[in-house]
């Protein structure tokens, strides 16, 4: 076909509109440049946040509770949630792992022995063992044990340390220290009281309570409740990312509420989503116009050599050939601006991984594999669009 | 392949014809391949446009031209084109050159149409000294004179591979001389691939050994 499509070349001009045509290809580039940045940020995002080599482990638990709003002073009932809300906060995509907050039903009074002088009302809660981020072999308890093992949040030891203790010139205290203390626990209802031992095998940073095993609350309910069973009021879940945007969204839309500082990275992603998103929407908008510009010079083109084309169809040319050719003057211009985009992304990606490399922040140097992805469809997008054109046209003459 | 006329008519010459006797018009008439034939008119009896229904450039009559039995209309702009290609070559009277090409380009271009080169170029070096045209090979279409560019015409519809050659009026802008040197040609070039052609023209000739004659 080559020395065919040669004498084409003298036949039908393409020198039409050049500077526009360039101009459109100018415009291909930057759009496909927008298009593969923003494939690439998202993937380098989706990098940091979940990729091992960054080490953050991301899953969490969370405890969730309704928010205690002033309409709702005083009505405990309202902050209970309901069988309906529990089977539905079990089913989102979010929730990796879902467990109830037990409370206790009884009087609890906790005093240190000796002469600390140290005694307090309390409460226990239960959580399935688990969520618990304390490891420890005294973790259990049989019926008819009399010691009871428990877990402080580790906050509470912070502020009797910290606060309590330096304003009431009191001793500060050792993790060691308070694991060692045999404490006197009393548990009462409005009948009977009875005395157990208390003993502290370790300190959370997840759950922010007074835990007992889950066993121990069963029993204790059971024998010392003094109303039928109370609902939940709070649960714990297990997700992989508490920065998932839909995660605040539900906890937003329901009312309900967390430990705030774990989903703060929920909005710097949102932002990050958004601006990616948006930049990626430019791309989009901008590719549509190229394809726009390029279809218009195409019948441009065509209709410029109207009467060329129609007596080299007379003679025999095929509208096959004439689309193989016209498609041959433009494609691979579009391969060479595909290329450059490709070429620019990588050189930013380098520059990119390069910079958050100093902050260990481990990103690939190379375009992922989207990217790729993403220029082959839009040269796709572009070709098919042209080749449409230019069947269309060809085939009107 | 076979050309057969069902009633072929022409719609704005139809009043104008039905008051006069023709061979073609308004008949079947079947061109067996391979024989050469002329069809003899006066002007303004529909000469140009009957060779334009058999090349199936106009389509404006009633009746049928059928090609290997296939009506035109049935087949495909791409299976036409392959068509023109290889088994239909034409010589138009308005000669139909590209201005933008040289005359060489002209002829070349129909020579490299279907792919390989039907002709080596020596091949056409050879026509064009035949005709007495090898001094303008290399002028552009616009310069050439009509006689000229005629020649030129008559070369490129020989360099392609056909079982028959349309021809209008081919030879009305050369002399004698010229006229015998291109029907030699043409002839010859039929023989060698045991084509046909169909030649329009106002009168009577000797140009070529005819196998039938028609009045249209």
């Amino acid at each position: 076909m080559r020395p065919f499509f040669d004498l084409l070349k003298k036949i039908i001009q393409t020198g039409v509109g050049k500077t526009r045509f360039l101009m459109a290809a100018v415009g291909l580039g930057i759009a496909m440049l927008l298009i593969l940045i923003a494939i690439q940020a998202h993937t380098n995002f989706s990098q940091l946040l979940y990729s091992s080599k960054n080490q953050n482990e991301t899953a969490d638990f969370l405890v969730i509770n309704k928010t205690i709003t002033n309409a709702m002073m005083g009505q405990s009932a309202k902050s209970i949630f309901t069988p309906e809300e529990i089977a539905n906060i079990r089913k989102q995509p979010f929730v990796q792992a879902f467990g109830l907050v037990t409370s206790s039903q009884y009087k609890v009074v906790i005093q240190a022995p000796g002469d600390l002088h140290f005694a307090t009302d309390m409460f226990f809660e239960a959580v399935p063992d688990s969520f618990l981020d304390v490891k420890n072999e005294d973790w259990k308890w049989n019926e008819g044990d009399r010691t009871i093992p428990i877990i402080l949040p580790n906050d509470f030891l912070n502020l009797y340390n910290f606060g309590f203790s330096l304003s009431q010139d009191l001793p500060q205290i050792s993790q060691e220290t308070v694991k060692a203390l045999p404490l006197q626990v009393n548990i009462s209802n409005n009948q009977v009281s009875d005395q157990y031992m208390g003993h502290v095998v370790g300190f959370s940073d997840r759950i922010s309570s007074f835990l007992v095993p889950a066993s121990f609350m069963a029993w204790a309910n059971q024998k010392y409740g003094t109303t039928t069973a109370v609902g939940t009021s709070r649960v714990i879940i297990k997700t992989p990312d508490p920065s998932n945007p839909t995660l605040v969204k539900f906890l937003e839309d329901n009312g309900y509420t967390t430990n705030q500082d774990k989903l703060k990275f929920s909005k710097t992603r949102m932002i990050v989503q958004t601006i990616v998103s948006v930049v990626g929407f430019f791309g989009l908008i901008l590719l549509c116009f190229a394809l726009l510009v390029f279809s218009m010079f195409i019948q441009l083109v065509i209709a410029s050599c109207k009467r060329e084309i129609q007596l080299l169809v007379i003679l025999g040319t095929a509208p096959q050939q004439l689309q193989r050719y016209l498609l041959k003057q433009f494609v691979p211009l579009y391969i060479v601006v595909g290329l450059l985009s490709l070429l620019l992304v990588a050189v930013l990606q380098y520059w990119t991984a390069t910079i958050l490399a100093a902050h260990q922040m481990l990103i690939s140097p190379w375009p992922g594999v989207l990217v790729f992805a993403g220029m082959t469809l839009v040269l796709a997008l572009v070709y098919v669009v042209n080749w449409l054109t230019v069947k269309k046209y060809v085939n009107n003459i | 392949m076979q050309i057969q006329l069902n009633h072929l008519m022409p719609i704005p010459l139809q009043d104008k014809l039905q008051q006069r006797s023709s061979d073609i018009w308004n008949r079947e008439v079947t061109f067996q391949q391979g024989s050469f034939v002329k069809i003899k008119a006066p002007s303004g009896t529909g000469k140009t446009t009957l060779i334009h229904y058999l090349y199936h450039i106009r389509y404006d009559y009633t009746g049928q031209v059928a090609v290997n039995g296939q009506p035109w209309p049935s087949y495909s702009k791409n299976d036409i084109a392959s068509m023109r290609q290889q088994e239909v070559s034409v010589i138009f009277q308005d000669l139909r050159l590209f201005e933008q090409l040289t005359a060489r380009e002209n002829i070349v271009l129909k020579n490299v149409m279907q792919g390989k080169p039907y002709y080596p170029p020596e091949k056409i070096a050879d026509m064009a000294a035949r005709l007495n045209v090898s001094h303008i090979l290399e002028q552009s279409g616009r310069t050439l004179s009509y006689g000229e560019r005629q020649r030129i015409a008559i070369i490129r519809a020989l360099v392609q591979p056909f079982q028959w050659l349309l021809m209008d009026e081919p030879f009305s802008h050369l002399d004698e001389e010229n006229t015998q040197r291109a029907a030699a040609l043409i002839a010859e070039e039929c023989k060698a691939r045991n084509a046909g052609f169909i030649l329009t023209d106002l009168d009577n000739d000797q140009h070529f050994a005819y196998d039938v004659h028609y009045h249209l």
